[in-house]
């Protein structure tokens, strides 16, 4: 059992391909038409490295050009899509009513998460994904000049130099040593009614190295597949 | 044959590691008492600048807590504590005051500070709040965030090159914490996740070592008697720590050490008190009169917040500690009627055999001094209701509403007039 669990879990970790597992809201599901406004919030990119010895040390540098590439990436595949995406950088907010509903954001992620890919389930949900931040989100559409906006979030570790070469080392004597991984999670919010349309998690795959612009395209690119974009 | 071929093979790894460990070590940490150069910014694609780059994003989410107490006139003054006790940083640290019942202050790599209430509350005069962010001043021009991280790394992987030399064949290297978890991660997503994601571990990286502790004790003291501050406060802070765990009403707290649970940052021990005592006992002794004076200027400060400062308190729902408080106060002999009022709610709430009678005598005190909330009297008159007092609950009540014309609970209380009335026949 562990053994197969563990076969799953490096062939999880090790597939080339971003994989995704994807949440909709079926009812307000309607693919936007061309000219919509699309807010792309500048990721929260959280990167690590993960060095020999397991730990993980803060990369501010990958942190900052992953969250660029990312934004960028995702900005090129908006419009390829003929549709009008709009940079915006929720650090730079000080409209005190904008903050709380980027807060409220984060907390109705958070138990997305919870709900949706975690243990528990919400009784009332009844396996609806009807998730929102109310009309109040409308004030960012207002603001900034969108229809919808699309939140990223990504957490992960990337192997250092020294942890690449002791894997090799280690699987020459049959011991396999973990490599980095990173997740991200992507959601798309209506800013007119403040619902929560689209809602995804993913595991970013090797080709996928989003310190690197091209990988950053290739994530966007996976991310877009999935999105009602 | 293929064991001494593996053997190789492992020396090899484990020479390369420990290598690779000393060489980080070598470059990293600055040896203590190297102070930071004015405006000096991490270079870029360092360790400190990505360490920069979690703290601004911690910065970030300070700035914009609810928890942020904006004052002009309090943000002001404890930044121009700041600037008095390190004029040189002036320019480079931020204060952020944030209205928290627990006593505590930490100080960032990138140069923010946060000051939470509770500490605020419990300061008896600047001097020991000049301690305090002399204290954390040292912190940050010590670079002690830094170099915990570095001998953090250090001993990790020096540990690991150990762990790999002594149990090469066995089963180490899978069991390893570390990898182990950083692999269970991507399959128990949902929980790991939302901790990396939105909790982001910034205690990590506020916690200092022992001999990091020590010297900010030290250079903050030192850096607090430059300023002019009183060195001798310095001691008296971690005394009403200690103090204070002894009163509280858990057994559990009055056993643990003091610092483990509200300043976990900054475990305190005897002999950091001893030390700082010692370092104190040159200095020029002020008069009683001198004292009075720095406390009752510093109780100016922070008046206009006592009220909620101590419902905040209570919130915690340790009313010994809370008394405490209260006691060391009153013994300024000011703000009579905020304090009573308050050692009138920590009794009323915590109803241990006695308490409300004393939470009676408490308010009565209160009602005595012009700056009692008009609170005091609404619960002197539920009081006397419970005791059958319907005269003394009637008088109690008029006054309350005398007072606060326009309170929200005024139906409840009229009702409860009409009420005696009628039973009174009138």
């Amino acid at each position: 059992m562990s053994k197969s669990l563990a076969v799953a879990l490096t062939m999880l970790i090790l597939s080339a391909c971003t994989t995704a597992n994807t949440r909709v809201n079926k009812l307000d599901l309607v693919r936007p038409v061309a000219g919509t406004r699309v807010l792309v919030v500048r990721p929260s990119v959280r990167l690590t490295m993960l060095t020999v010895a397991g730990n993980r040390e803060a990369k501010g540098d990958w942190s900052r050009e992953g969250a660029d590439n990312i934004a960028a990436a995702l900005s090129r595949a908006i419009s390829d899509r003929d549709l009008s995406p709009r940079l915006f950088d929720p650090n730079r907010v000080v409209s005190a009513q904008a903050i709380q509903v980027l807060k409220l954001n984060q907390a109705v992620g958070s138990s997305i998460l919870d709900q949706e890919y975690g243990l528990t389930r919400l009784a009332t949900k009844q396996g609806r994904f009807d998730w929102s931040l109310g009309e109040g989100a409308q004030v960012l559409g207002a603001t900034y000049d969108a229809d919808l906006a699309l939140f990223i979030t990504c957490r992960g570790t990337y192997s250092s130099d020294a942890r690449k070469l002791a894997m090799v080392a280690m699987a020459a004597m049959g011991q396999a040593l973990p490599p980095g991984h990173q997740t991200v999670f992507a959601s798309l919010v209506d800013l007119h009614t403040g619902k929560v349309v689209w809602f995804t998690t993913a595991l970013a795959g090797f080709d996928a190295d989003i310190r690197h612009p091209e990988g950053a395209d290739r994530l966007a690119a996976a991310l877009i597949k999935v999105a009602p974009l | 044959m293929s064991f001494k071929i593996k053997n190789h093979l492992s020396l090899g790894v484990v020479a390369m590691l420990a290598g690779l460990s000393l060489g980080h070590g070598a470059h990293a940490a600055a040896g203590p008492h190297t102070l930071r150069v004015p405006g000096q910014m991490p270079a870029s694609r360092t360790d400190e600048a990505s360490l920069w780059t979690i703290m601004d994003g911690a910065e970030q989410v300070a700035k914009a807590s609810p928890d942020r107490i904006k004052d002009p006139a309090l943000t002001g003054y404890v930044q121009s504590l700041t600037c008095r006790l390190a004029p040189e940083y002036c320019k480079e640290l931020r204060v952020y005051v944030l209205q928290r019942p627990a006593f505590n202050a930490s100080a960032a790599a990138n140069g923010y500070i946060e000051l939470w209430s509770g500490l605020l509350l419990r300061a008896d005069s600047e001097d020991e709040l000049g301690f305090v962010l002399g204290h954390e001043i040292t912190h940050y021009a010590e670079n002690h965030a830094i170099e915990t991280q570095r001998a953090a790394k250090l001993r990790s992987n020096v540990k690991f090159a150990l762990s790999l030399a002594v149990n090469w064949t066995g089963q180490a290297v899978a069991a390893n914490a570390g990898s182990v978890q950083a692999a269970n991660d991507s399959v128990h997503t949902a929980s790991a996740i939302k901790e990396l994601l939105y909790l982001g571990n910034i205690a990590a990286y506020l916690q200092y070592s022992r001999v990091n502790e020590t010297e900010a004790d030290q250079a903050g003291l030192e850096r607090a008697s430059l300023a002019g501050f009183d060195p001798r406060a310095a001691a008296g802070v971690w005394r009403k720590l200690i103090d204070e765990n002894q009163a509280s009403d858990f057994p559990s707290r009055r056993n643990e050490p003091v610092g483990s649970s509200i300043f976990s940052t900054h475990p305190i021990n005897s002999a950091r008190m001893l030390a700082l005592t010692k370092a104190a006992q040159g200095a020029v002794p002020t008069t009683p009169e001198q004292a009075q004076e720095r406390r009752r200027a510093y109780r100016r400060q922070i008046r206009p917040f006592l009220s909620a400062w101590l419902a905040d308190d209570l919130r915690r729902r340790d009313y010994g500690q809370t008394l405490l408080v209260i006691d060391r106060l009153s013994s300024l002999g000011e703000d009579l009627g905020v304090l009573n009022f308050y050692r009138g709610e920590a009794l009323r709430q915590r109803r241990s055999d006695g308490d409300l009678a004393k939470a009676r005598a408490a308010y009565l005190s209160a009602s005595l001094y012009g700056d009692a909330p008009s609170q005091a009297w609404r619960n002197l008159g539920d009081l006397a209701l419970r005791d059958g007092n319907t005269a003394m609950a009637q008088s109690a009540y008029m006054t309350y509403l005398g007072r606060a014309p326009n309170a929200q609970d005024r139906w409840i209380i009229d009702a409860a007039i009409r009420a005696m009335n009628t039973a009174a026949g009138r």
